[in-house]
């Protein structure tokens, strides 16, 4: 369960605002997390610009399932090896189909596995730097501090056009 | 869709999601009833035996199979959907990728049945899975029959994902305009989702490899049941087109159902400005394409049958088009090839009920293109003294009806507890909301 936290959170009407208050507190060396109704690329790109490292879990996961399915139709096969239809024990294009299969499902799986794990889900705790509207049209800042320099960021925020601040105590 | 605002598509789509009507209760019980009336003919065909089915040698796979290749199909539109067409950034999905994928899960869980039907003695289902017998013996991996355990589990598995995966940012939206318990079960199922950059990045990262591990599946699980048929030496079946023709067919008739579902859903929950003339356009486009490719697949296996020189394919296919059943041919002749060539006009392709109409026709054609496919090869088999005709029994009728009851309980219940339009991808395709571009 993750440990609850206090700062400032301010909501957005416009992406450009938000886009221009990001870049405020950027340069105020100020850590912040950016909550969205949708994946926006302006804001992605303004915020964070390092990959996801989703992709290699997949990659890995995919080898993984093709060498996995490889290996249960080579090693069942040669554990009796008994000649059917014709085809030799160790039959390379139909077991072609089964690792492929096994690959595209464990690959999957390791996607959906890596994604919640790197997305911080599930995760039912969380209360703080979070406001409904955010699922609806408006866009969140939300910026861990203490209370000290809470009136500084608010500053800022309503500055660059948050149409609502407020400071949310742990 | 330029007036609209996330705010408005926000309460359009929650709207869907109030207390089922009336109307939704009738149609629900009666879903129930053609459901339980299919489950009784099964439990009768355990407790009697496979003999209360028309199967009969030499046809041996019948309506069963024909309704698992039906449904398998069905489900191939929606990771098509879904998958190969977000690659392709083809912004028609947007709108109606949610009920396809809804309509593939559901579908291949349908198809999921019947092998189990097959069997006959159904509690050995077991036996498919991959584990060594008591004498160590593991299944074979060469047979098509194994590949299709794999593939349709995994197709099943994928698109499931896919779809739970697409639905976290919608039921986060649901979770905060829900109350009591449906609240509870919202907030449980989007896990907690809050949209920060953090979940987008590896959402948007996953959703890309998603649709990239998807897309290869699509084309596979349909080649690996077409291999069902084409793996082995039966006249009508043994031929190397059966892949892309399988394929091609499945997404003509998944194309085909999800036109079948949507024009209703459109009417019912008055959603016109979201599923407009140019999404019926161009699933209209593809319903054309793919018909073609079913059409060219049918004259090349005629052409191959007189070709050959083979007496027995020759035989199988003069009998497909002039035998007995020579009219359930002629059916699907009428309802794939000749009847979806109006979609070539655009007029047609933008009248909704008109493609409404076309999409049963092609609901009912691929059905029998299945039936025609199976059931007539068995028939009418190398050997004229084992040459027999299918007659199907209340039994097999019965389970086949069934299973739309089946796949239609699964839908009225998706469509009226989880959003059954994709609520955040339609944003995406709204214009930003811009302080700056407001002031110009």
């Amino acid at each position: 369960m993750s440990k609850k936290m206090s700062g400032v959170l301010a909501v957005f009407e416009h992406v450009d605002t938000t886009i221009d208050a990001i870049r405020a507190l950027k340069q105020d060396k100020r850590k912040m997390t950016v909550i969205t109704p949708v994946p926006n690329h302006e804001i992605a790109d303004e915020i964070d610009d390092t990959q996801s490292p989703v992709r290699l879990c997949t990659f890995v996961g995919g080898l993984v399932g093709g060498i996995l399915g490889f290996t249960l139709c080579a090693w069942t096969s040669l554990d009796w090896p008994l000649i059917t239809n014709g085809k030799e024990i160790l039959s390379i294009p139909p077991f072609m189909i089964i690792t492929f299969e096994c690959t595209v499902l464990i690959g999957g799986l390791t996607n959906l596995v890596a994604m919640l794990f790197f997305s911080g889900l599930p995760n039912l705790n969380v209360t703080e730097g979070f406001d409904p509207r955010f699922t609806v049209d408006r866009f969140g800042i939300w910026v861990p501090c203490g209370k000290d320099e809470a009136e500084g960021v608010a500053g800022v925020l309503r500055s660059h056009g948050a149409e609502e601040v407020r400071f949310d105590a742990a | 869709m330029s007036t609209l605002t996330y705010k408005k598509v926000n309460e359009d789509f929650l709207s869907l999601l109030r207390n089922p009507t009336k109307a939704w209760y009738v149609l629900f019980v009666l879903d129930l009833l053609v459901l339980a009336f299919g489950a009784a003919c099964w439990i009768y065909q355990i407790q009697t035996g496979m003999g209360a089915a028309g199967k009969m040698r030499p046809v041996m796979w019948a309506l069963y199979i024909t309704d698992f290749v039906f449904w398998v199909g069905i489900g191939h539109a929606g990771t098509l959907i879904s998958a190969v067409l977000f690659l392709f950034r083809s912004r028609f999905r947007n709108a109606i990728y949610r009920t396809a994928e809804g309509m593939t899960v559901f579908a291949v869980m349908t198809a999921g049945l019947f092998p189990l039907i097959h069997l006959g003695r159904v509690w050995f289902f077991y036996w498919l899975l991959p584990y060594p017998n008591q004498r160590g013996l593991w299944p074979n991996f060469r047979s098509p029959l194994e590949w299709d355990v794999f593939a349709v589990s995994t197709y099943l598995t994928i698109s499931s994902v896919f779809f739970f995966v697409g639905l976290i940012p919608d039921l986060a939206v649901a979770r905060e305009s829900a109350t009591g318990l449906r609240k509870k079960i919202y907030t449980l199922a989007s896990l907690g989702w809050r949209g920060t950059n953090t979940q987008w990045k590896h959402y948007n990262n996953a959703y890309i490899y998603f649709a990239a591990l998807a897309t290869p599946l699509v084309f596979s699980v349909h080649s690996v049941v077409s291999w069902d048929f084409a793996m082995s030496v039966n006249p009508g079946w043994h031929g190397t087109i059966f892949a892309p023709y399988f394929v091609a067919g499945a997404i003509f008739s998944g194309i085909g159902m999800v036109i079948t579902l949507m024009v209703p859903m459109r009417k019912i929950f008055g959603l016109e400005k979201y599923l407009t003339d140019w999404h019926f356009d161009s699933m209209g486009k593809i319903l054309l394409f793919t018909s073609l490719i079913v059409t060219y697949a049918y004259a090349t296996e005629m052409f191959m049958a007189w070709y050959s020189g083979n007496p027995f394919e020759k035989s199988v296919f003069w009998d497909r088009a002039f035998g007995p059943l020579g009219w359930a041919y002629w059916v699907m002749v009428l309802c794939n090839c000749l009847i979806p060539l109006l979609c070539i006009k655009k007029t047609v392709r933008t009248n909704v009920w008109g493609m409404f109409i076309i999409s049963i026709f092609v609901n009912i054609g691929m059905w029998f293109e299945r039936f025609v496919i199976i059931v007539q090869s068995l028939s009418h088999n190398f050997d004229p003294w084992v040459w027999r005709q299918y007659h199907p029994t209340l039994v097999d009728v019965g389970i086949s009806i069934g299973s739309f009851a089946w796949f239609g309980m699964f839908f009225l219940l998706f469509i009226k507890f989880l959003p059954a339009m994709a609520i955040v991808e339609i944003k995406e395709i709204l214009p930003v909301p811009r302080k700056k571009a407001r002031a110009a």
